[in-house]
């Protein structure tokens, strides 16, 4: 399944119209440890999935995403809602504010590894 | 359009490989199907460039302004697609008319790219609110449409776009006399998940949850057959796999008499929308 999904993204970025896109793929492979097959299904999901919002400034936005390295150390998330990991799967399922939703993209096992992984974001 | 893994392999390492290494040429033949001098862009229906685009209708630039002025609608003709080093670019170069014998016949209708001074479609729409709403309902007005989806994950295409909009908007609101004469228009391409009430939940994310807002900004989406015509009206490519939508961004400026000002793809900023945009409002004043 999560395979599937992997596979997806790739399509997603060959049928890409703009080579911004391309880019995309560039930067993201030049990524130490973007190598599926060397990472943890979580840190690949969050790679492919938030890293580009998270971990990135985009000026052009109208609201910066908030880094999510320590967010399950803190008792709130940037939202203010509580820090769990219920709470954490609505986001990403239902967005929240300017981010979209994830919805119907995400198998429930690979939510489950995505929160592992932000488990350990420090 | 059915991708095997391999093919899908192929074609993102050739995508990665142009993003990451140097300029890049892949051989186009299509018919021109529309030009636009404003922004030197020639509308084409191509096959297949295997290795960079599946077979579609969509514009490119054309450096050599001479040919440009050359080419005609129904023309034939074959080119170089040329990706720019960094990938952030493409355009035809040595472009050849192959067979003219279709120019001038090629007459105006719904199914192609609208060019400047065209009527838009007046299509049924269903807004953030579940109102029917059409085209001709701004007409006075001028009024500045994209196309997004509400799911879109990359920062660069939808996110920006409604960013910038909502940029706009803050900036018109400014200005009464601009906002009144002026309208925002977001249309959704994936109907069947951005409801109305997904719009409205959207919108008002970009509005800073002020609803008043959507006197002057509409988030709507259509039936798919009038989808379809908008897209090929606006230019606008998009394909849905598995609840991911590739799509191009597509900008365009509808005069205040229901005609198209211009159309914006790739290159352009908030500053430059909302000048044209004041600017198209200025001249429905004026009569």
């Amino acid at each position: 399944m999560r395979l599937g999904k992997r596979q997806v993204w790739l399509q997603l970025l060959s049928l890409g119209i703009c080579p911004v896109l391309a880019m995309t793929a560039c930067s993201r492979q030049q990524q130490a440890g973007i190598d599926p097959q060397e990472v943890s299904a979580g840190e690949y999901g969050y790679e492919v999935h938030c890293a580009e919002c998270h971990e990135r400034p985009h000026p052009d936005l109208l609201k910066q995403p908030p880094n999510l390295h320590g967010v399950f150390m803190r008792k709130t998330l940037p939202s203010g809602a509580p820090s769990t990991d219920e709470q954490v799967r609505k986001t990403i399922i239902e967005g929240r504010g300017t981010m979209p939703a994830f919805d119907k993209r995400l198998s429930n096992e690979e939510l489950d590894e995505l929160v592992q992984y932000l488990h350990t974001l420090k | 359009m059915k991708f095997g893994v391999s093919t899908v392999l192929t074609l993102t390492l050739l995508l990665a490989s142009l993003a990451c290494s140097h300029r890049k040429t892949y051989p186009l033949q299509g018919e021109v199907r529309g030009k636009d001098l404003t922004t030197n862009e020639v509308t084409v229906n191509h096959g297949d460039i295997p290795g960079f685009m599946p077979a579609m209708t969509m514009p490119y630039k054309v450096k050599n302004t001479a040919m440009l002025q050359e080419l005609q609608p129904g023309d034939k003709i074959a080119a170089e697609v040329v990706v720019s080093k960094d990938g952030n670019d493409y355009w035809l170069e040595d472009v050849r008319i192959t067979d003219e014998s279709k120019r001038g016949k090629v007459k105006p209708t719904e199914s192609h790219m609208l060019m400047p001074g065209e009527r838009v479609p007046d299509v049924p729409l269903v807004n953030q609110d579940g109102q029917t709403i059409r085209l001709k309902d701004f007409a006075g007005k001028a009024v500045l449409v994209t196309f997004i989806y509400t799911r879109c994950p990359v920062p660069t295409f939808c996110p920006r776009l409604s960013s910038q909009f909502a940029r706009i908007h803050n900036e018109l609101k400014t200005t009464p006399d601009d906002y009144s004469k002026t309208q925002l228009l977001t249309i959704s391409f994936d109907p069947k998940y951005d409801t109305p009430a997904v719009l409205r939940k959207y919108g008002l994310a970009y509005l800073e949850g002020d609803a008043s807002g959507f006197s002057q900004w509409d988030f709507a989406s259509t039936k798919e057959a009038d989808m379809r015509r908008l897209a090929q009206a606006f230019g606008l490519s998009f394909q849905e796999q598995d609840n991911q939508i590739s799509h191009t961004m597509n900008i365009a400026l509808i005069a205040p008499d229901g005609t198209l000002v211009r159309s914006w793809f790739t290159e352009w900023t908030a500053d430059e929308l909302l000048k044209a945009l004041r600017q198209a409002a200025h001249r429905s004043a004026k009569g």
